[in-house]
């Protein structure tokens, strides 16, 4: 139902576009918004559609009317280059919002450096991703940082002196876990163990079997949240009933909600609505008014990736390149975006350096954790 | 994980998980090798059958609000009518076709009732919550050092250990039993014996998808996690269990659910989590490799 009614949004959004071909601008935006993660790719649809009605609203740009294209990648590689391709040969085609997965980007990134075709992933947060193309950029901060925060958090903030981590075999988990083992290293933290999963995985009891011998004080889930729910009820139904449990933006999802086992769980997130400032009020009033909840990070992202590729057209035109030029410019704080999810400025990779925020489940919802580190 | 004692109760957990795991792949496994012991047929949409099982016991109980084991076994005789019209619907006008056809339509089969659960059940995975179950599954029954086993598992077990008896009964001690036996040696003579074969077909079916079903309920609960593509998996692995038990042998596809779900699961526990599913094919092809009818498998002659 819900992919049926995905088609009709994309295809009428597709032929509204056929019909004023000539005066609207198109933005394609890549992610996953069917299979398993679509639930992250719901703020990203969500707020981009948002921005996009804000845009024409207040007149287009440069008197064109924006196109939001919604393209389905279900956070799969092959799909991911799939969607690419296609992209890179619309010459319609001047900017992309998108990949969600890193795992995705990874593959769409060479494709759209071979096009000359530039991009903003809203979500991607693999460290390799910046140094692979000039013409991948990110409005989010990338695993090293995001890892290393986590280990100081979990040390500082928490106390923990012994960890376990439950990594996924993919880019986005295992680079995850590198950053956090370097930083936990250096404050002393001792790793008990590691051990892997696989995307298909829903039995995690033979692993979580030696956690439990290990008796670490907390387990660190580098993974996504399909996975990270079932981990921790397998755990608890283990009898491991004392250890914390933490993980990174990627267990950052309403799912979690649902699951009693989840309580206390804290994750890092790029953006809380009660810390952000005051740029960010506009945003998250029009989003609870059009879709009845609070904006979630990959929203603030999604939001901020629209606008600052809105803002690079109307500055340079369509043109590729000169987009991508416009957007390597941003390499200071002065010149930075300013977005409601805080300042984008772009280091030579294309990354950026964001403040990270911890949240955590209390009686069954998510609330900004109490300790923060700044 | 110093002590002797942690040791010996990490391999006796780990043991206790793989057997768990290894009945319920017994149980799958039972599907397909009753049904390649009747019609030669590798019913490759089997494992939808657990998956439908999984998700028609989840939307019972949170949906319709029925006590578990209402559901459990309401769950039970609807799968057993799923195999018999899945049968009916997509095999029977095949009998006589040669087998590829068959083959190439079970695995359509597969395709079809994986996107139609897509759409009744949308792709997000589905967890019963916790306060709509028996509250004993989630106590411990047992325990020994760190080594724990909860209601549910005894809850599995017992009920594959008991199917399996019933199943073993029905096939030696009745009259469709031995028909079953009659039909899987010779399908023509059977037929002129007066055996009405596609009515033992249909009771093959039957009982197998029951299994199937009940397995798929089993794992639904153990691991809470009920997703439309749930049954390529595990149809997958229960496969290679039939296969490495002898296809074709009851006791065999036991025996091999067991093997490999404990492979698998000491695979994982104490070599590498990451490649643990390929540490249990690794086993199926050694056994296929030097004892290519399985573990208890009938030898099977070069038939025309």
């Amino acid at each position: 139902m819900k992919r049926t009614a995905l088609f009709m949004l994309v295809a009428s959004v597709f032929l509204s576009g056929v019909a004023w071909a000539d005066s609207t601008i198109k933005i394609p935006v890549a992610a996953a918004f069917t299979g398993q993660l679509a639930s992250f790719g719901e703020g990203i649809k969500n707020a981009a559609i948002l921005r996009g009605e804000e845009i024409n609203a207040d007149g287009g740009i440069n008197g064109k009317k924006v196109q939001i294209v919604l393209e389905d990648e279900l956070c799969d590689p092959k799909e991911a280059a799939t969607v690419a391709t296609k992209l890179a040969n619309d010459p319609e085609v001047s900017i992309v919002i998108g990949h969600l997965c890193s795992s995705a980007s990874l593959a769409a990134l060479p494709i759209y450096r071979d096009a000359k075709l530039p991009a903003i992933s809203p979500a991607s947060t693999n460290v390799n991703i910046g140094k692979m193309s000039p013409f991948y950029f990110r409005n989010v901060y990338k695993d090293d940082f995001q890892g290393l925060f986590l280990a100081r958090y979990a040390k500082l903030a928490r106390g923990f002196d012994t960890v376990a981590v439950f990594y996924e075999v993919n880019d986005y988990s295992m680079g995850l876990m590198t950053a956090f083992m370097k930083e936990a290293k250096k404050l002393g933290i001792k790793v008990l163990g590691t051990e892997a999963y696989t995307s298909d995985t829903t039995d995690f009891k033979p692993q979580l079997t030696k956690f439990k011998m290990m008796k670490p004080d907390a387990i660190f889930i580098p993974g996504y949240a399909p996975q990270g729910t079932l981990i921790m009820s397998q755990a608890r139904a283990l009898g491991m009933k004392n250890v914390a449990f933490f993980g990174a933006d990627g267990l950052d999802d309403d799912l979690m909600l649902k699951n009693p086992d989840a309580e206390g769980l804290f994750v890092t997130t790029p953006f809380l609505p009660d810390k952000a400032g005051p740029q960010a009020a506009g945003f998250i009033a029009a989003y609870k008014k059009k879709y009845g909840k609070e904006p979630n990070w990959f929203a603030a992202n999604a939001y901020d990736g629209v606008g600052l590729a809105a803002q690079a057209i109307a500055t340079v035109g369509e043109d590729r390149v000169k987009i991508r030029d416009y957007l390597a410019s941003l390499n200071s704080k002065k010149k930075a975006y300013k977005g409601v999810a805080g300042n984008t400025y772009f280091d030579a990779n294309g990354d950026c350096l964001k403040d990270a925020f911890v949240k955590e489940i209390r009686n069954g919802r998510w609330v900004s954790a109490e300790k923060q580190l700044q | 994980m110093d002590s002797l004692l942690d040791q010996s109760s990490l391999f006796l957990q780990q043991l206790v998980n793989g057997i768990t795991l290894g009945g319920v792949y017994a149980l799958i496994a039972v599907g397909y090798t009753m049904v390649y012991g009747v019609i030669q047929l590798i019913n490759f949409a089997h494992g939808e059958i657990y998956m439908l099982g999984a998700f028609l016991a989840y939307t019972m109980v949170t949906l319709l609000g029925l006590p578990f084991f209402a559901a459990f076994i309401l769950t039970i005789l609807i799968c057993a009518c799923f195999g018999v019209i899945l049968d009916v619907i997509a095999y029977r006008p095949l009998r006589n076709a040669p087998r590829l056809a068959a083959l190439i339509t079970a695995i359509g089969m597969s395709i079809f009732l994986q996107n139609l659960a897509l759409m009744i059940w949308g792709s997000q995975i589905k967890s019963y919550p916790r306060e709509i179950l028996p509250k004993i599954f989630y106590q411990t029954a047992w325990s020994l050092g760190e080594a724990t086993l909860s209601w549910l598992q005894v809850f599995i077990l017992v009920v594959t250990v008991v199917s399996m008896a019933i199943l073993h009964l029905i096939i030696h001690r009745t009259r469709i039993g031995t028909a079953m036996r009659a039909v899987s040696l010779d399908k023509t003579t059977s037929a002129l014996m007066g055996i009405k074969v596609n009515r033992v077909i249909s009771f093959t079916f039957a009982i197998g998808s029951a299994m199937g079903g009940m397995a798929g309920i089993l794992v639904g609960l153990y691991y809470n996690a009920i997703f439309p593509t749930m049954g390529y998996i595990a149809g997958i692995k229960a496969f290679a269990a039939a296969v490495l038990g002898g296809i074709g042998s009851v006791p065999g596809a036991m025996l091999g659910g067991g093997v490999l779900g404990i492979a698998e699961v000491i695979g994982a526990g104490y070599l590498s989590s990451e490649y643990r599913d390929g540490i249990s094919y690794a086993v199926m092809i050694a056994v296929i490799l030097f004892k290519p009818s399985g573990l208890i498998g009938r030898q099977i002659g070069e038939k025309a």
